[in-house]
């Protein structure tokens, strides 16, 4: 069974694939609202990418989730070189691992907060409904 | 005419609720006297991470959660459990429970069978456990035979268990020697936010839903932030009940020390709450409980312990979907249902858990899966749409990936509201998902504080 690897498209992604073949190749997931490539890999290759992650792993869908961000950055790196859908944009990411080493490593530390406005959740939470029982 | 309302909440597994909390402080010091030694509960490690607690056990032992469940389990009750997933008095038990120490601890504990042991928690007295046997396991084993073997059970395990997986390394850091007998809590913890609002054992849980006039209750469990697939799912699933749908829908989520990557406790807690605090649902019609319990992620094994806890807290349903519990793809995807539809003979059910002795009066709502289309405009049942190729599944994974990246969940994946709730607890704890840094503070602080309560004369030289 085939193993997949997507890769999340935003607007600057989108600018460097302009033009070429993968533009055409970029599919909309949930209505619209993401925007996507995908890599169809075989089942070796699949675990070959798992291997070199703790926290990777197959999702029930038969994609390789949860690999780093830096690893995705990569992938994606590799793909705009190589202008190409194929199993040789991993296989050509999985040799340079080495040199995002520490990206990884500092990722499994700190992710960047997002910067936005929770004061109206905050509110909500004020008056829970559920309060503590004596 | 027969009269097919349901009237009454479901009977407790095992028939009644254990309750074993002494709240009478000299009843607390007069079974302290009878104690010989003290024991620290300290976590197990795996790679120098904790992956559980057994004081989470002993609170759902004490608050009934696990009803008929006592104690640690005698090498008997062990055995019945591991071979045929039944307790000795013949009731549906899933998972091991055990009070483990090390050679070295035992050593210096000097008990055995007879004597009482002092466990504090956080420098505090907090339970007594009268040990009745003490005997060696061997931890792999023990792993090995709670999961199951694609030899010995190959209706449902597809791969052996390895170190990939939290559950089995849970089983294999135990400690080899059991110390066996009853729990008793004589100092009662106190929750801490935002855990206490959600603090509902069964006997509590059963007061409110008699207050609140419900008879008709589904649980869902979950250990994730509910995207809206969730959400579909329980606002559908709910439509189950009598003459008309379940009065109740109960969240119940599993608090412990789960896998590095998942969201922290807190942050699952109160997105689930956030579902009715925005009215996405009605709060008359929701409720959010914990249970206390390092998630073994045992799919198959893993849902009859949610049926022995959901239906102790009166539960009447139970929604099952793809990959419940679990982690990895040890298991079949749908081994939950396929439990809970036709039973897993290796497994001691030759039927449903709900048509064996011994088994469970909750009822499985065994569901596919819920799907984004754009086509049907609605987060579509499986069995429903056949639009491939327009529709999109989810995967909590792949919505963890987004965050990894930085990228905001549309709402058609979450709730703004449950997003927001995500960034509160990014911000809080400096990271949005389980690390190292946060399992091992969240080891040190735990779920509880004790009250402080003064240890008799004769155990203060015999603390371990």
């Amino acid at each position: 069974m085939a193993k997949y690897f997507g890769i999340i498209i935003d607007e600057k992604r989108m600018t460097a694939i302009k033009g070429t073949s993968l533009e055409e190749k970029v599919e909309p997931i949930f209505g619209g609202a993401l925007k996507r490539l995908v890599i169809e890999v075989s089942d070796e290759l699949g675990q070959k990418v798992i291997d070199q992650f703790s926290k990777a792993r197959f999702d029930a869908r038969g994609f390789i989730e949860e690999t780093p961000a830096a690893f995705k950055r990569l992938v994606f790196k590799k793909l705009v070189e190589l202008k190409f859908l194929g199993p040789e944009v991993l296989e050509k990411a999985l040799e340079e691992i080495p040199t995002i080493k520490d990206e990884i490593e500092k990722e499994d530390r700190e992710l960047p907060v997002p910067d936005i406005d929770i004061s109206d959740i905050l509110e909500l939470q004020k008056n829970p409904i559920q309060k503590p029982i004596e | 005419m027969q009269d097919i309302r349901i009237k009454d909440l479901p009977p407790p597994h095992g028939g009644k609720i254990v309750e074993r909390i002494v709240r009478d402080p000299q009843m607390a010091r007069r079974l302290m006297e009878k104690c010989s030694a003290v024991y620290d509960i300290k976590p197990n490690f795996f790679k120098g991470v904790p992956i559980r607690n057994v004081y989470r056990e002993i609170m759902s032992v004490c608050y009934g959660f696990f009803s008929p469940v006592e104690g640690s389990m005698t090498k008997a009750e062990l055995e019945s459990v591991l071979n045929k997933r039944r307790l000795l008095s013949g009731w549906v038990f899933p998972y091991p429970i055990l009070f483990d120490v090390s050679e070295e601890d035992f050593k210096r504990l000097g008990v055995g069978p007879g004597d009482w042991l002092l466990l504090r928690l956080k420098g505090e007295p907090f339970a007594i456990l009268e040990i009745e046997e003490v005997y060696e396991i061997n931890p792999q084993d023990i792993a090995i035979r709670t999961f199951g073997t694609p030899e010995k059970n190959p209706e449902v395990v597809k791969v052996p268990f390895d170190h990939k997986h939290t559950g089995y390394n849970i089983y294999c850091s135990l400690n080899p020697i059991i110390l066996a007998g009853k729990y008793t809590i004589i100092n009662e913890p106190k929750l801490r936010p935002p855990f206490n609002r959600f603090w509902y054992p069964p006997k509590k849980a059963r007061e409110e839903f008699k207050r609140r006039g419900w008879t008709t209750v589904i649980a869902h469990q979950t250990r994730n932030v509910p995207h809206t697939g969730h959400e579909a799912l329980m606002k559908m699933a709910a439509y189950i009940g009598d003459i008309k749908p379940c009065d109740g829908i109960v969240v119940n989520a599993i608090i412990g020390a789960k896998r590095i990557g998942d969201f922290p406790d807190e942050a699952i807690v109160e997105a689930h709450e956030m579902l009715h605090l925005a009215g996405y649902i009605k709060p008359e019609r929701h409720m959010v409980t914990i249970t206390l319990w390092d998630m073994r992620y045992g799919n198959p094994i893993e849902s009859l312990l949610h049926a022995v806890i959901r239906q102790n807290m009166g539960i009447s349903w139970h929604m099952f979907g793809r990959d419940h519990a679990a982690l990895g793809d040890y298991y079949d995807v749908y081994a939950t249902q396929i439990l809970w539809s036709k039973g897993i003979p290796s497994f001691g059910f030759d039927a449903p858990p709900y048509a064996v002795p011994g088994g469970f009066y909750i009822r499985p709502q065994n569901i596919a899966e819920f799907w984004y289309c754009p086509k049907c405009k609605e987060f579509a049942y499986s069995d429903n749409c056949t639009h491939k190729g327009i529709y999109s599944r989810y995967s909590g994974s792949f919505i963890r990936g987004l965050l990894n990246e930085g990228v905001t969940p549309p709402p058609e994946i979450y709730r703004p509201e449950v997003y927001k709730v995500v960034v509160k607890w990014w911000k809080e704890l400096g990271y949005p998902f389980n690390n190292e840094k946060y399992l091992k503070e969240r080891e040190e602080k735990l779920e509880v504080d004790l009250p402080h309560m003064d240890m008799p004369e004769h155990l203060k030289k015999k603390i371990v």
